[in-house]
């Protein structure tokens, strides 16, 4: 191990020299720290402005005046979906999902007003955050500074040297895996300092943090032990080069964009016409509250003047358009989750679809990874989608039954109950997802990541082996 | 003639005989071909949709029209129940570039009720597929052909160099040598990627005018890549380091500037406007309710003095006041709706005025301007959605304010959106900037790759 630590050594002193190198790495190191800074003062702003927005709406719910309740269901509230800390650190999904919902009685509206749908197109370059840096950018640093790591000896013969004075293979590619190992975490050294300092000021959960760490950690180290052992085994730096760099191009920039669209080929989702239709058919089958001779609330009419002991409507002490009201909202709110849960289920089937691929190309695993610790994953938009849908049930619930038992006792044609009722109705507060309660969604690319690890360890071992033959 | 013939085959086989060369001119082909062949599908897969939610639409339309067109039907409930389908068909070049029409809805129904509220409904689409971006031709061409020109010519004079050739190359009577070798590499270059191209525009009968601007767009950022690569590489000393400065120069153009410039836009130009134009119309709509009637109809006859004396009505409700509550909530929001706008526009300017220094965004602009599936072009879907709603309005306002019943006949009059015509415009400006960078790295790069020739003919 000491021969391999010397020759660890070695490689520092080499890249050292190497003023490219050393540019390229500050250059890196810069990139990471002005996205760090760019994206939480970004984060912060959004934050800022999602609160304020949510506060207005809440007062502006409060300060309506008398009204009958169904109009206040119509009125309905709005909800936008705080940012999640880490978010900062990657983005993920958050631009292409809208963070806003309008949610109303009998009615699921979508998440409007995506930041993607707001952009020019050079959002799809990619977005400054630490993630896209340490994803896209560092894999290349890496690459160019492991390239030549052993094919440089292997054409100056200085590894014949080597191995003539006795250093086995083996210590060749330790230290050199070693040397390079170091060096990719070193790299990502501030990036794990900045998340560090955000954990530690208690901004964000120390697991996730720790977790993102490690994930980081294991990326950044596969690409330096790619880089060692592709080096280790093509003939010439230049060589090995020219396969790092197809390598990098075909799993970072061309499979995450290719897959998707074989992945959309194969299943399609339905468009929002289609499915608020099939909604429609599927609650005209319910019944018809208006229709005199509709069976299923003719039933419900039945049940509900025997609940109160009574022969006729009108002798209810409630409001029997209010009871109506939350039957129906009950039925539909079935109906509209059904078709929530279909829509989430076909598109967990597409991204599971290219997840299947993360083996080939270990980009999409540290993706997903970060994604979900970061909070900025689907599942995390479908989190607040679900929790902003049962608030809405509640709400519009609450708002149903005081139609029920306050209208009967007001007089008039137009009748309307006190605006005092709206500060009673609840406000939504968003429960943060947990990154963490979804360990499948973690485990399986940092299987992913160790899977890469370990089959490179293992082409290393054959790699010395061979250099170890070639000395004979 | 004939022998200049002969020396442009040797060239060529000179230049296939590498192993690596051929392997990166069939990899743009193939990655090309794939990319069209993407485009392709993704166009026939919106307009399949959008067949079969017509279809679907006029069968719903057809329930509505049972359920409330009678001889004693009413306009306004009709006009609450019958949502009208618009579409914007996939624009004949928007297979090579498919911009943002796989994030922008295609297909919206609206009805009269305030136009506002359901203009911005978002199309279902998954986050996780689109956050990566498409993979289409324009990607192929703004991101990895440069790769492959960097394959093929970073090591021009290195490579020469390198293989102790390079004097014997310079003595060798004739001259052009650089330019037969570059301009060689420049064709197969444009050839690999432009071919498939060629047959996925005649597939899908693409207007000839367009396909070749797009092929000049493409051979301008490719003649600015080469350029920079005889420029680089005449200087540098190892193909090596020759290879390691140009994959630096396309991290930085490709992207680190455009990341960089998209993180300055956004946030120089917030676009929460959307949400204030949306709140905003709701309190309106809604305190309709509660203001006295007589204000609202004010506030409506003021832009529609032709309906003026048959506002009143008798009873609490009347669809021609629900109605003119809506326009009124539109018309109030006016404001709102010109600096949401702005905003976007503002962002597209931007954009614009990169795509004059960076010739990869400047490629993205033109291409995606022509296929007319920037945002610009979904303003315009958006624009054709408004003219149609304001032809919906005008439709059943007499209905409603003349209190006529509403009929079969009548359904059928409804009005029926016809899709816009595409509005692919050529960014001259643009292209031009684009051709004024190519032309210049070109031209500095042929000095550059002379004075090496002069050097080493002297020396």
């Amino acid at each position: 191990m000491n021969t391999a630590m010397l020759i660890a050594r070695e490689e520092w002193r080499v890249l050292a020299r190497n003023r490219a190198g050393l540019i390229a790495s500050a250059l890196l190191v810069l990139l990471i720290l002005v996205s760090s800074f760019t994206s939480l003062e970004r984060r912060s702003a959004i934050e800022a402005d999602r609160e304020r927005y949510q506060a207005s709406v809440d007062t502006d719910f409060d300060a309506q005046p008398n009204r009958h309740p169904h109009r206040m269901v119509h009125y309905g509230q709005f909800v936008f979906r705080p940012i999640a800390p880490l978010a900062f650190f990657d983005a993920g999904v958050d631009s292409f999902t809208g963070n806003t919902i309008f949610l109303e009685g009998h009615r699921q509206n979508s998440a409007n007003f995506a930041e993607a749908r707001q952009s020019s197109l050079l959002l799809r370059f990619g977005q400054l955050t630490p993630a896209f840096v340490l994803q896209t950018l560092a894999p290349l640093l890496l690459i160019f500074l492991a390239f030549a790591s052993v094919a440089r000896e292997k054409e100056r013969a200085t590894l014949r040297l080597m191995l003539a004075q006795g250093v086995s293979g083996r210590s060749v590619i330790a230290g050199k895996l070693l040397g390079h190992g170091a060096i990719a975490l070193a790299v990502g050294l501030p990036a794990f300092a900045v998340l560090v300092a955000f954990a530690a000021n208690g901004a964000a959960d120390g697991a996730s943090a720790l977790l993102m760490i490690l994930g980081y950690g294991a990326w950044l180290l596969l690409w330096a032990a790619l880089g060692v052992v592709v080096s280790a085994l093509a003939a010439r730096p230049r060589d090995a080069l020219a396969i790092l760099v197809g390598l990098w191009m075909v799993t970072v920039i061309l499979l995450p964009r290719a897959l998707p669209e074989a992945a959309s080929a194969q299943s399609q989702l339905a468009t929002k016409i289609e499915t608020e239709i099939a909604l429609h058919r599927d609650l005209l089958k319910i019944g018809d509250s208006h229709d005199p001779d509709d069976p299923y609330f003719n039933d419900f009419r039945d049940r509900v003047l025997a609940r109160y002991g009574v022969a006729t409507v009108e002798e209810l002490p409630v409001q029997y358009a209010g009871l109506v009201s939350i039957e129906g909202e009950r039925l539909t709110t079935q109906i509209y989750a059904d078709a929530a849960d279909r829509q989430i289920g076909s598109e967990n089937e597409q991204n599971a679809f290219v997840h299947a691929f993360s083996a080939l190309s270990p980009m999409i695993a540290i993706r997903q990874l970060s994604m979900a610790l970061a909070g900025s994953d689907p599942a995390a938009h479908y989190d607040f989608l679900n929790q902003a849908e049962s608030f809405r049930y509640d709400f519009v619930q609450q708002l149903n039954r005081m139609q029920a038992e306050l209208l009967p006792s007001i007089e008039g044609d137009d009748p309307r109950i006190s605006a005092a009722n709206w500060q009673k109705v609840p406000r939504f507060s968003y429960e943060p997802a947990n990154p963490l309660g979804r360990p499948a969604d973690i485990i399986w690319p940092f299987a992913v990541l160790l899977g890469w690890i370990a089959a490179l360890a293992g082409l290393a071992a054959f790699a010395a082996r061979r250099i170890g033959r070639s000395a004979r | 003639m004939s022998a200049s013939m002969s020396i442009l085959t040797a060239e060529l086989r000179l230049l296939l005989r590498s192993g690596r060369n051929l392997l990166a001119l069939i990899l743009l082909l193939l990655l090309s071909s794939a990319a069209v062949w993407a485009g392709i599908a993704e166009i026939q897969n919106q307009r399949a949709t959008i067949e079969r939610v017509a279809a679907e639409q006029a069968r719903d339309l057809a329930a509505v029209e049972k359920a409330n067109a009678g001889p004693e039907g009413e306009a306004g409930y009709n006009a609450y129940y019958a949502f009208m389908l618009t579409q914007d068909p996939p624009p004949p070049l928007s297979f090579a570039a498919i911009g943002q029409r796989d994030l922008q809805p295609y297909v919206l129904r609206v009805r009269v009720l305030g136009l506002q509220a359901q203009l911005y409904d978002s199309e279902t689409y998954n986050p996780e597929l689109a956050l990566p971006g498409v993979f289409d031709w324009a990607f192929v061409l703004i991101y990895l052909m440069p790769l492959v020109i960097i394959a093929l010519g970073h090591d021009l004079v290195t490579g020469e160099r390198e293989t102790g050739r390079l004097r014997l190359l310079l003595s060798l009577p004739g001259g052009g040598l650089w330019r037969r070798r570059v301009g060689l590499r420049y064709a197969a270059v444009l050839i690999a990627l432009g071919l498939p191209l060629v047959v996925g525009g005649l597939v899908m009968a693409a207007p000839a005018t367009g396909i070749t601007i797009m092929l000049l767009t493409a051979a301008l950022y490719a003649a600015f890549w080469f350029g920079l690569n005889m420029l680089i590489g005449g200087r540098l000393r190892t193909s090596s380091t020759a290879a390691a400065v140009m994959i630096g120069c396309w991290i930085v153009l490709t992207l680190i500037l455009p990341t960089l410039a998209n993180a300055a836009i956004a946030r120089g130009v917030p676009v929460a406007k959307g949400i204030d134009l949306t709140l905003a119309q709701r309190e309106i709509v809604h305190s309709g309710w509660d203001i006295p009637k007589e204000q609202t109809f004010e506030r409506f006859l003021a832009g529609h003095p032709e309906w003026r004396g048959k506002e009143e009505f008798e009873g609490r409700f009347h669809w021609k006041w629900y109605y003119a509550m809506h326009q009124v909530g539109d018309e109030a929001v006016a404001e709102h709706v010109a600096a949401y706008r702005a905003s976007l526009a503002k962002r597209e300017d931007m954009t614009r005025s990169l795509g004059f220094v960076l010739p990869g965004v400047g490629t993205m602009n033109v291409l995606h301007r022509l296929a007319d599936t920037d945002i610009a072009g979904q303003l315009a879907y958006q624009d054709s959605i408004a003219a149609f709603h304001q032809r919906l309005r005008q439709f059943y306002y007499p209905y409603l304010f003349n209190d006529r019943p509403f009929t079969r006949a009548d359904f059928s009059q409804i009005p029926r959106y016809a899709p816009r015509d595409h509005a692919g415009t050529l960014e001259a400006g643009a292209l031009l900037a684009l051709a004024i960078i190519a032309l210049l790295a070109l031209a500095v790069g042929m000095v550059q790759l002379n004075r090496v020739s002069g050097r080493s003919r002297n020396a």
